[in-house]
């Protein structure tokens, strides 16, 4: 009787789960989510005439901004990988006194206005101030040129790389790590050969977040560097990142050329992102094999 | 091949300790180390491999004292549990790896004749995720065979393997141990192929050896109840349980040969009614057939015993509620903990 009354139970239960009000639920709370996503981004392009954006492709002003927005986000992310993936490594892998305030300093630049994270670095390097010899005196002067855009972008995204690798580097089974040393694999070897390639999807995924969150920076870029002046690895006119200048189009009140150059980069950054996406459907990437998935 | 000699070894992990351990391996033996979750069977191959720091004791390989070494340089075959496959290589470059780092300039071709051994030819190009249970074993042996062994120390082989697959990989190890003489140490919660393998055993208890000997040993002294479940004795009775019931004069009979943790009785035979003297008798609670004969389980009072009817198998199966009559083989029944030796 019992075991009827639960058997039952588990029928309508499979029911409930599997039933049309179940999936209407699932759809509209996913649905409400990505036309979130989707209707600013529809503003954008109904805002903006084809034309205009297509104007924006052919204007030079625009193209240096795009141009030295990717040039910056990139070093950025270099300087990410080369900083951060070590940091993830030793918060995955070491226990130490004061780790935990490791971890919240790590997590700082994300919390803090990043206007914030700007006015701290501008403080740094006043004029007359020994970080501000220091900079100038190494060739990296960073007030209004592309070392303190690669500067605000790195401080604000690397800790995405730190926490991905974190992750990634604890989730690496450690009998593998174990295997390959009793194969005859020293510490480095094993770091090299087994934990890095194993904890690299997730370290990648981590660096294009670290990507997307530089390249969508303005606060900190606002207060250090508002204007981009030639020099370092930047040699043409006196420009600005994207969203500076996407800001300042909007300030003046062109709505119309703010939409269309915001359409114009958004195709930009969603090719950069499809194609990435598409690398490690097809398999050519490193960090994709091995998957369980085909 | 070598001969591997431990020395009363003992280790720490957290607030566990491990030891002294005593082992001898001479060229071509395997040894079983057998014990419940937590006895610390891993820790003891682990500490062999070189990943926890000897406490106290040596490790010798041929008269070498290497307790000292790196996990890399001890060639020994640790293949740890869930073996320990590389999630991002081939099966090909799993064999290879081991010859990648000892720059083999034959590499290539001696993992073929490694894939060619353990049949994983056409599995070649496979992640290890697409990769069945007993394939995934066949090329974690291999590959620790790639790094050319003095000894092979596995934990749990024939872990989430299927009958057949774990009868395949019981030869290969067999054949291993014969034909190139490697040593062998394995940590099996499967008694079918613990005795198959190993020609000794350690028992582990709470980190400590409880049993360590032959077979023979260990089916004529268990020792403990996890030993005599583990080695097969069906009939095992915690001495608490038996002074619950004293009156029954079965009961009062066991508690006379139990040891201080209680009593092994190997699983007695039924005989007939009629005719033949018996000693107990009790009431059919089920009967499987099974290679051996009918598996009878007889309550007698409170104890449920196994019984065994031999074979041919009857007309009829013995129906729930007959009454059974069996004898119990006085040299069959083993104290366990410490106390009287034997029954007899």
């Amino acid at each position: 009787m019992s075991a009827d009354v639960s058997a039952a139970r588990a029928r309508r239960g499979r029911r409930w789960r599997t039933g049309p009000f179940w999936v209407a639920l699932q759809v509209a709370l996913s649905g409400s989510l990505l036309l979130l996503f989707l209707l600013p981004i529809f503003a954008l392009f109904t805002y903006a005439p084809l034309s205009r954006i297509v104007a924006a492709a052919g204007n030079v002003q625009v193209r240096e901004a795009i141009g030295v927005t990717l040039y910056a986000s990139g070093i950025a992310v270099l300087a990410s990988a080369l900083l951060a993936i070590p940091l993830g490594y030793l918060l995955a892998r070491k226990r130490f006194f004061g780790r935990a305030v490791v971890e919240s300093i790590v997590g700082l630049p994300v919390v803090v206005p990043h206007l914030m994270v700007g006015l701290g670095l501008f403080l740094l390097v006043l004029p007359g101030s020994p970080l501000y010899s220091f900079t100038n005196a190494i060739g990296f002067p960073v007030s209004d040129t592309i070392w303190g855009v690669v500067l605000v972008m790195a401080v604000v995204s690397a800790p995405y790389t730190v926490l991905a690798s974190q992750l990634s580097f604890e989730a690496v089974d450690g009998r593998v790590l174990e295997s390959a040393r009793s194969l005859g694999a020293g510490p480095g070897t094993t770091f090299l050969t087994v934990t890095l390639p194993v904890a690299l999807r997730g370290i990648v995924a981590g660096l294009l977040l670290t990507w997307a969150r530089a390249v969508s920076e303005i606060g900190g870029i606002l207060i250090l560097a508002y204007a981009i002046y030639p020099g370092g690895p930047y040699n043409g006119p006196v420009t600005s990142t994207i969203s500076v200048y996407i800001y300042n189009l909007f300030q003046q009140g062109d709505l119309a050329d703010a939409a269309a150059v915001s359409s114009l980069f958004l195709l930009i950054a969603f090719a950069l992102f499809l194609a990435v996406r598409l690398a490690e459907r097809t398999g050519w990437v490193p960090w994709r094999r091995g998957d369980l998935t085909p | 091949m070598s001969e591997w000699l431990v020395e009363g070894i003992e280790a720490d992990l957290d607030a566990f300790h491990l030891g002294p351990v005593d082992l001898a391996l001479r060229s071509g033996q395997a040894v079983a180390v057998l014990g419940s979750s937590g006895a610390g069977k891993t820790t003891f191959l682990r500490t062999l491999a070189g990943f926890l720091p000897l406490q106290r004791g040596r490790l010798l390989r041929d008269g070498v004292d290497i307790s000292d070494w790196l996990p890399e340089e001890r060639s020994l075959g640790y293949v740890p549990q869930g073996l320990g496959l590389f999630p991002h290589r081939t099966v090909f470059g799993n064999v290879r790896y081991p010859m990648e780092l000892r720059g083999r300039l034959d590499a290539n071709a001696r993992t073929d004749d490694l894939l060619a051994r353990f049949r994983l030819t056409a599995l070649q190009h496979r992640h290890p995720a697409r990769l069945s249970g007993g394939e995934q074993q066949r090329v974690a042996l291999a590959r620790a065979l790639a790094a050319e062994p003095e000894l092979i120390v596995w934990d749990e082989p024939w872990q989430a393997l299927d009958v057949e697959a774990r009868r395949e990989l019981g030869v290969v190890l067999s054949d291993l141990r014969e034909e190139e003489g490697i040593p062998v140490v394995v940590v099996t919660h499967d008694p079918g192929l613990a005795f198959s393998l190993a020609d000794s055993f350690i028992v582990l208890d709470q980190g400590r050896v409880r049993l360590s000997g032959g077979p023979l040993d260990l089916l004529d002294r268990p020792s403990n109840a996890f030993v005599a479940r583990f080695v097969g004795y069906e009939n095992v009775y915690d001495r608490a349980v038996l002074e619950g019931g004293r009156d029954h004069p079965f009961t009062a009979w066991l508690l006379a040969a139990a040891g201080s943790e209680g009593v092994a009785v190997g699983t007695p035979v039924a005989v007939p009614t009629i005719g033949v003297p018996s000693t107990w008798e009790g009431v059919v609670r089920s009967a499987r057939p099974n290679p051996d004969g009918v598996r009878v389980e007889v309550a007698v009072d409170d104890l449920m015993v196994a019984v065994r009817l031999p074979r041919p198998w009857p007309a009829r199966l013995p129906a729930v509620g007959e009454r059974l009559r069996f004898n119990v083989d006085g040299d069959a029944v083993h104290p366990l903990g410490t106390g009287p030796r034997n029954a007899r």
